[in-house]
């Protein structure tokens, strides 16, 4: 078994996440490759939550359609995830010592693990026990259990760790007095340096590491843990966060941080991006740089606030009004998060304009393995920056918005000497004063438009079997199902192609021509109206060939659907 | 040493008479007084006939959208502390749509500075109501006057923590001046609100009708709840610092060793990268 998957569900406020983000670091420490998907509900107590959690002996961006074992913490879990349920599963219940099959072939087992948390004087380490007895079933050593439990408790105090690792070593006896004959070990892995991380916690670090160290927001989910992570960190490196009034205060404090010299994000769900679009042209028409993270969850409106969805790409296309340059990246996997958020700000500063990282909650919210970082992938580029020396040079005096070949005018920060201008959000000629003259909004229109055009990231796009007659794309973390769909097909020797889209916008027309024109492209989003696929028309001749399998229930596509429905259009 | 002349930017358009001539030469003014130079200030503002005001007042600019004159100016301190920020818009920018701001900027107490120019009416967009018009004000959009009350906006920076209260008047530029120039050394939130007749669209709020009514307090009220009370009792209508109280400011609480805007170009650091990596291993 080189793909083990498992999932605690609950009632909210039953410590369902932290039984999951133990058990995920134990497999992660052991050295697996551990992906993990979290559902819950917009609520602190009570409703239906889970935890999944897979180990892989390989990468993998997908934690898996099926369980081969459930922790239910009460009867609701196993009814609302008996679905997902492998013929071989082992379900586990708090109750009476019990073991008996299904007509299904499911193995029910009940354990009193409540009681023993009771006899053990912790009634809280119930999950612990069955903690013990999860890793009891699959072979892990018990002492890499117990050194966790160190790590993870050493504030609370010797009694706390000592009372959870006797809960821990009682689920490892029950596995041995009554369940040996279940008993499965996983594979020995590798254990190579690796990292077990978020979305939000890799664009957190990345912007960081790319020297920005001022963030304003309000909270929201997705996004919030991107504002939490900074908030330690950015101090200890002369930033800070602020966590404002309202959206439009997350988004202008950012873009004043970012006029006065700061690399500066804003982040935030759909309905923050809503209000926010009135600032986000005043960005593009100051030509202020900013960084803009939308990490996104089931609109409209309030939505389904703590589910997934891919809808916000068109809003993003087009938020605001009137005309103005932007730049839209989504990383297709949580690793290049990282690389992506450095480079939004050095894509920021370069063309001065709104750079869009797009995220989603299935990214945002849950782990997956990444390597550790590749440094020289991407370093700190300010763009255009003139200093007092350089003002000192300039023959005729400065001028803020100055028309050049490349359509970027050099910035000069508050503060320096010689360079004295007005940023503004008004038509400007080039000095910044306010102008209606016709001829000057045409030119000055044509180079804000002009400038990006040439935009390019990295990484805009990764394909693969560019030789085959379809091919799939994908955005976000739909690309992670649609690799492991592919590699499905692949084993009944069907070849496709993936595209993962990386650039939005501008988008990388002829770059990606060659992969897409003259095959059937097939779009996998998790949207109504296929967004990717309406942009990508917009911009290539694929209309008589493209499909696009959607959904739009609030969560991920699972692996079987996305094969079945590729199945029915090859 | 920088004199007024080097603080006038761009020819104003302004209506002659407009009270706004007063408060712009007032601040230029204070800023002369205190030493500064163009390049270390800069001056926010929305949108409005006032907010023109960073146009026309040469020194880092930033002329932004309506009523986002606060958070723009306050992300602008916390990016470069050392630079003097002021932000200034009207009263419709301040106490309208940007109200939310308004009140968090107050208890928030960073160090800058507020000018609001309130002549009680929308003037660019040519004579409507605004939150700061006088109950049975008439205007284009109250033909039958005006059934709200007025935003007590001193009363709201003084209950919500503001530590810098006052109003001035574009009548006496003298003491708006020197209102400013003590706004501006105030460390911390200082708000100066100022009575800046529009003599096109307003006839009721006029420089006689301020000349007649207001009230020159000549020092602090020393406890919040008495400065309400004053405002109450004279009906706003008056000039100078109403409250002022010694409070350490936001950033200054904050502690950090601020290294905002000086990020160079080059490699990450990787010494940095490396020790925060362990973070998820």
């Amino acid at each position: 078994m080189n793909s083990f998957q498992w999932k605690v569900g609950g009632q909210q406020g039953e410590g369902v996440d932290s039984t999951g983000e133990i058990f995920a670091r134990m497999l992660f420490q052991h050295g697996f490759y551990v992906t993990t998907y979290k559902q819950f509900m917009s609520r602190i107590k009570g409703g239906h939550t889970n935890y999944k959690i897979r180990a892989t002996t390989y990468p993998t961006q997908h934690a898996g359609d099926e369980l081969d074992m459930l922790l239910a913490l009460d009867d609701e879990t196993y009814e609302v995830n008996r679905s997902e349920l492998k013929p071989t599963a082992l379900v586990l219940f708090d109750g009476d010592i019990k073991v008996e099959g299904t007509s299904e072939g499911h193995t029910l087992v009940s354990l009193p693990l409540r009681q023993i948390a009771k006899e053990i004087g912790n009634p809280l380490a119930k999950n612990m026990i069955a903690l013990g007895v999860s890793g009891g079933l699959v072979g892990l050593p018990r002492e890499e259990f117990f050194s966790l439990i160190e790590q993870q408790f050493s504030n609370k105090g010797e009694r706390i760790i000592s009372s959870n690792k006797l809960a821990v070593k009682k689920g490892y006896d029950l596995v041995q007095d009554h369940l040996s004959r279940f008993v499965q070990p996983l594979p020995t892995p590798d254990s190579t340096r690796r990292m077990f991380i978020s979305a939000n916690q890799a664009v957190a670090f990345g912007s960081l590491m790319a020297g920005c160290r001022f963030l304003s927001a309000y909270p929201i989910t997705p996004a919030s843990e991107i504002m939490e992570w900074l908030s330690h960190e950015l101090p200890k490196v002369g930033g800070t966060i602020m966590q404002v009034e309202d959206e439009i205060a997350g988004i202008t404090f950012a873009i004043g941080a970012a006029f006065a010299g700061a690399r500066a994000m804003t982040s935030t769900s759909g309905p923050g991006l809503s209000l926010k679009t009135e600032a986000l042209g005043m960005a593009g028409m100051s030509e202020t740089p900013l960084v803009i993270v939308d990490s996104q969850r089931a609109g409209p409106s309030t939505g389904l606030p703590t589910k997934f969805e891919q809808s916000d790409l068109q809003h993003i296309l087009n938020a605001s009004h009137g005309e103005f340059p932007r730049i839209v990246l989504y990383p297709s996997t949580i690793g290049d998060s990282f690389y992506l958020a450095a480079e939004a700000f050095n894509l920021a500063e370069k063309y001065q304009c709104p750079v869009f990282l797009m995220l989603d909650l299935a990214m945002s919210m849950n782990k997956t393995t990444i390597l550790p970082i590749d440094v020289t992938r991407v370093s700190i580029q300010r763009g255009k920056i003139l200093g007092e020396g350089d003002l000192k040079k300039l023959t005729e005096g400065f001028q803020r918005y100055r028309l050049t070949p490349d359509g970027v005018s050099p910035r000069v920060l508050p503060g320096t000497p010689g360079g004295v201008h007005v940023t503004s959000s008004n038509e400007h000629s080039e000095s910044g004063y306010i102008t209606e003259d016709p001829e000057i909004r045409t030119k000055m229109m044509e180079k804000r438009m002009h400038k990006i055009q040439s935009a390019m990231s990295h990484r805009p796009f990764y394909a693969t079997q560019p030789e085959a007659q379809t091919v799939v794309v994908a955005m976000g973390s739909t690309c992670g199902v649609v690799e492991e769909a592919l590699q499905r097909l692949a084993e009944e020797n069907r070849i496709l192609g993936q595209l993962s889209l990386q650039q939005l916008h501008p988008l990388p027309v002829e770059e990606l021509r060659p992969y897409l024109t003259g095959k059937r492209v097939i779009v996998v989003e998790n949207n109504y109206e296929g967004q990717l696929l309406n942009w990508l028309k917009q911009h290539l001749p694929i209309h008589s060939s493209a499909h696009s399998i959607r959904q739009y229930d609030g969560n991920p596509f699972q692996v079987k659907t996305v094969v079945e429905k590729i199945k029915e259009l090859i | 040493m920088a004199t007024v002349k080097d603080f006038k930017g761009d020819a104003a358009t302004w209506c002659p008479g407009c009270g706004d001539f007063s408060v712009m030469a007032a601040l230029q003014r204070a800023a002369v007084n205190l030493g500064l130079e163009p390049h270390e200030m800069a001056i926010v503002s929305g949108i409005g006939c006032s907010s023109k005001i960073s146009e026309y007042t040469r020194s880092y600019g930033f002329h932004g959208i309506h009523g986002r004159s606060l958070p723009v100016a306050q992300g602008a301190k916390m990016a470069n502390p050392n630079l003097t920020v002021v932000a200034a818009g009207g009263d419709g920018d301040g106490y309208g749509i940007g109200a939310g701001h308004f009140i968090h900027a107050v208890r928030r107490n960073i160090d800058i500075t507020y000018v609001v120019m309130d002549n009680q009416i929308y003037g660019l967009t040519k004579g409507q109501t605004s939150p700061r018009s006088a109950h049975d004000f008439v205007t284009k959009t109250t033909v039958k006057g005006n059934k709200e009350y007025p935003v007590d906006a001193i009363s709201t920076a003084l209950v919500n923590g503001g530590t810098f209260v006052s109003q001035g008047f574009s009548g006496n530029v003298v003491e708006l001046a020197g209102i400013i120039e003590q706004a501006i050394r105030h460390k911390g939130f200082s708000l100066v609100n100022v009575f800046s007749p529009c003599v096109t669209f307003n006839k009721v709020n006029t420089y006689n009708f301020f000349k007649d009514h207001l009230v020159e307090l000549n020092a602090p009220i020393a406890s919040r709840a008495a400065a309400v009370g004053y405002v109450k009792q004279c009906g706003g209508l008056f000039t100078g610092v109403i409250y002022q109280e010694k409070q350490e400011d936001f950033q200054s609480q904050l502690g950090i060793d601020w290294h905002i805007a000086d990020i160079q170009s080059g490699p990450m650091d990787e010494n940095l990268l490396r020790q925060l990596e362990t973070m998820f291993m």
